[in-house]
């Protein structure tokens, strides 16, 4: 069935409105009614009838045009729509993991998880740019300074799918302990630290002004340019090859290695913490599951485990839906990049380190539909546990 | 003479990327997109004086029908010392394509068929939304960007289609439609995410051709 929206130029034209309108067979349907006042016409038309009147008003030059193509079409979209959000709503939280949120959401989120999970707590560990709260989700069941993860997401702010994902991944792991030997174990040896918006300026400017925005928003001095690339300031190769010296690149260095106040507050507490075993970050899109080196590119001391633990974790990731994640170093899968975190973890003794790029390959790139976040964050959960179990049985 | 190459590192990946893009422009549509589902195998080979050139073995997915798939080659040379020479490119389609003729008339007919100009912008929207409606227009963003892809590629740039910032039909005296867009590329090495003009003509027997094309300076708003 179309819909049809006909402008009448006079009251002839309205008559020959009316005198359709009187035609039962046609089985026409007056969304609005033909008037002589000049308001449009709107009018259901049933499939088998839509091109005779089409004919009809062309041959009055009667102008229309078609405000509905299809409305089976609309009305199946529709109640497929309610039935997800139905279906959404009726899991344990009323927070929807599969939609994309803003940060004043995220953040009533982790208060939530937080209030509702004794053994998680919100931690603030800095401030970004504009004064916001890095926000941390401390995962610990007891014991003191317990040998450690850290997982992050959204340091490149466009990457929607990685905080998105992140969320999920905080109510998976708190759901899940207790129930999930897997979970329970890792948790009952090590504490957990999720960062799920590592980039919060950048995140909001994605949301208020540019959906494309990658960096941090700091001013760079004597330019027009804002922001620099959060994960070229790391102090691992800092300032070579893969990296930018122009403030208006989307991967400028910045002017030091920890410039940005949002990567200088997790390398303090890193090192002040002293006991983190595994460094995991999360990007889109390309599927893939990398390891150092990014700023050189020979391979590291644990090359071997390493691409053995990674090719591991991507079997895993392929078994729940069939997605592929290449395997490799950063500097042969994907480019040559200086003053990356992983390669800064790695090098400060945290062997377990890894970065993950998301779906999907290219097709809706950073602008991933939201019904695939659940997919994604639940694919690489796996990848992730697998990652995880390794390092609690190397771990103690 | 021509060196294997793994197919996760990334100058295969590159030169897959430019066949693609290739390969939309030839066979793409309003009514049909192309993915890479796999790259099987790459091969390079330097040819002294002329460039380097890569053999590759693609799996194909059709974007509206994710079930059907198809297996291509592709010859992907990059001339030496050129950074201003589009690559050639040489792509063999093993089997049939889905036909799109039906999908197309109804385009076809459903845009000649508007009183007002076609006009869009945002496409996706920031959640990854297409309206079903305008599904071809970003199928045929896909098809111009592939030409822009093809372009202006070389080994150390890998182009996608990121967004359809903004697309304008103009009607035409001809039979040909016309789309005056702007697209928002992203090009994975640099990470920038460059806007460009592009005008695509299209016509349900004679296919696509870009007519005109112009790349815009910095970073767009949104």
């Amino acid at each position: 069935h179309q819909v049809l929206r006909i402008k009448t130029k006079n009251e002839e034209e309205v008559k020959q409105l009316q005198l359709l309108e009187s035609l039962e067979h046609l089985e026409l349907d007056f969304w609005i009614n033909p008037s002589a006042r000049a308001l449009p016409v709107d009018v259901r038309i049933p499939a088998v009838s839509v091109q005779s009147v089409k004919a009809f008003l062309e041959s009055q030059g009667i102008e229309y045009s078609i405000l509905i193509e299809d409305l089976q079409d609309v009305l199946d979209k529709e109640k497929q729509d309610m039935a997800e959000s139905a279906q959404r709503q009726r899991s344990s939280s009323s927070f929807d993991f599969g939609a994309y949120h803003t940060l004043d959401d995220i953040n009533q989120e982790l208060d939530q998880l937080a209030s509702e999970y004794s053994f998680v707590e919100k931690i603030q560990i800095g401030e970004s740019y504009e004064k916001r709260p890095l926000y941390v989700l401390k995962f610990s069941t007891g014991g003191t300074n317990r040998p450690a993860i850290w997982l992050d997401a959204g340091i490149h702010s466009r990457e929607w799918v990685t905080q998105a994902s992140a969320l999920w991944i905080a109510n998976k792991i708190a759901s899940d302990y207790g129930t999930d030997a897997s979970i329970t174990s890792l948790l009952d040896k090590m504490d957990l630290f999720l960062l799920p918006v590592a980039n919060p300026d950048g995140f909001v400017y994605t949301h208020t002004s540019n959906r494309m925005w990658r960096k941090t928003r700091s001013k760079n001095p004597g330019s027009v340019c804002v922001g620099v690339d959060p994960n070229r300031n790391w102090d691992a190769g800092f300032g070579g090859p893969g990296a930018s010296n122009k403030p208006c690149s989307d991967s400028y260095h910045g002017p030091s290695a920890n410039s940005e106040v949002e990567v200088k507050s997790v390398v303090d507490f890193i090192k002040n913490h002293g006991n983190f075993k595994a460094f995991l970050t999360l990007h889109s899109y390309s599927q893939l599951l990398m390891y150092p080196y990014g700023y050189k590119c020979t391979r590291p001391d644990d090359y071997a485990e390493l691409e053995s633990l990674g090719r591991s974790a991507a079997s895993s990731i392929r078994s729940l839906y069939g997605t592929t994640f290449q395997v490799g170093t950063i500097c042969k899968t994907i480019y040559q990049a200086s003053g990356g975190s992983i390669d800064w973890s790695y090098d400060n003794g945290i062997k377990y380190s890894f970065a993950f790029e998301l779906r999907d390959t290219g097709r809706y790139g950073f602008l991933l539909p939201a019904n695939q976040i659940i997919p994604a964050a639940q694919e690489t959960w796996l990848g992730l546990k697998r990652i995880l179990e390794h390092v609690r049985d190397k771990t103690n | 003479r021509a060196m294997e190459l793994p197919t996760s590192h990334f100058p295969a990946a590159r030169a897959a990327a430019v066949a693609l893009g290739y390969l939309r422009y030839l066979r793409g549509g309003p009514g049909r997109g192309l993915d890479l589902r796999e790259l099987r195998r790459a091969r390079r080979q330097d040819v002294d004086d002329v460039g380097h050139k890569y053999y590759l073995e693609l799996e194909l997915e059709d974007v509206l029908d994710k079930d059907r798939t198809v297996n291509c080659t592709a010859e992907v040379l990059y001339h030496l010392g050129s950074k201003s020479r589009a690559p050639d490119v040489q792509v063999t389609v093993q089997g049939e394509l889905r036909s799109t003729e039906e999908a197309d008339q109804e385009f076809y007919h459903r845009i000649r068929s508007l009183e007002k100009e076609l006009v869009a912008e945002n496409i996706p929207d920031s959640h990854g939304n297409v309206p079903p409606a305008l599904q071809p227009i970003h199928l045929l963003a896909g098809v111009a960007s592939g030409y822009l892809i093809w372009q202006n590629s070389t080994e150390n740039t890998k182009f996608h289609l990121a967004r359809v910032k903004h697309v304008k039909q103009v009607k035409r005296s001809d039979e040909d439609l016309q789309f005056d867009y702007v697209v928002l590329l992203h090009e994975m090495v640099s990470q920038e995410v460059i806007p460009w003009e592009v005008t695509v003509l299209w016509h349900p027997q004679r296919g696509a051709r870009v007519s005109r094309d112009q790349r815009q300076p910095g970073h767009t708003l949104g």
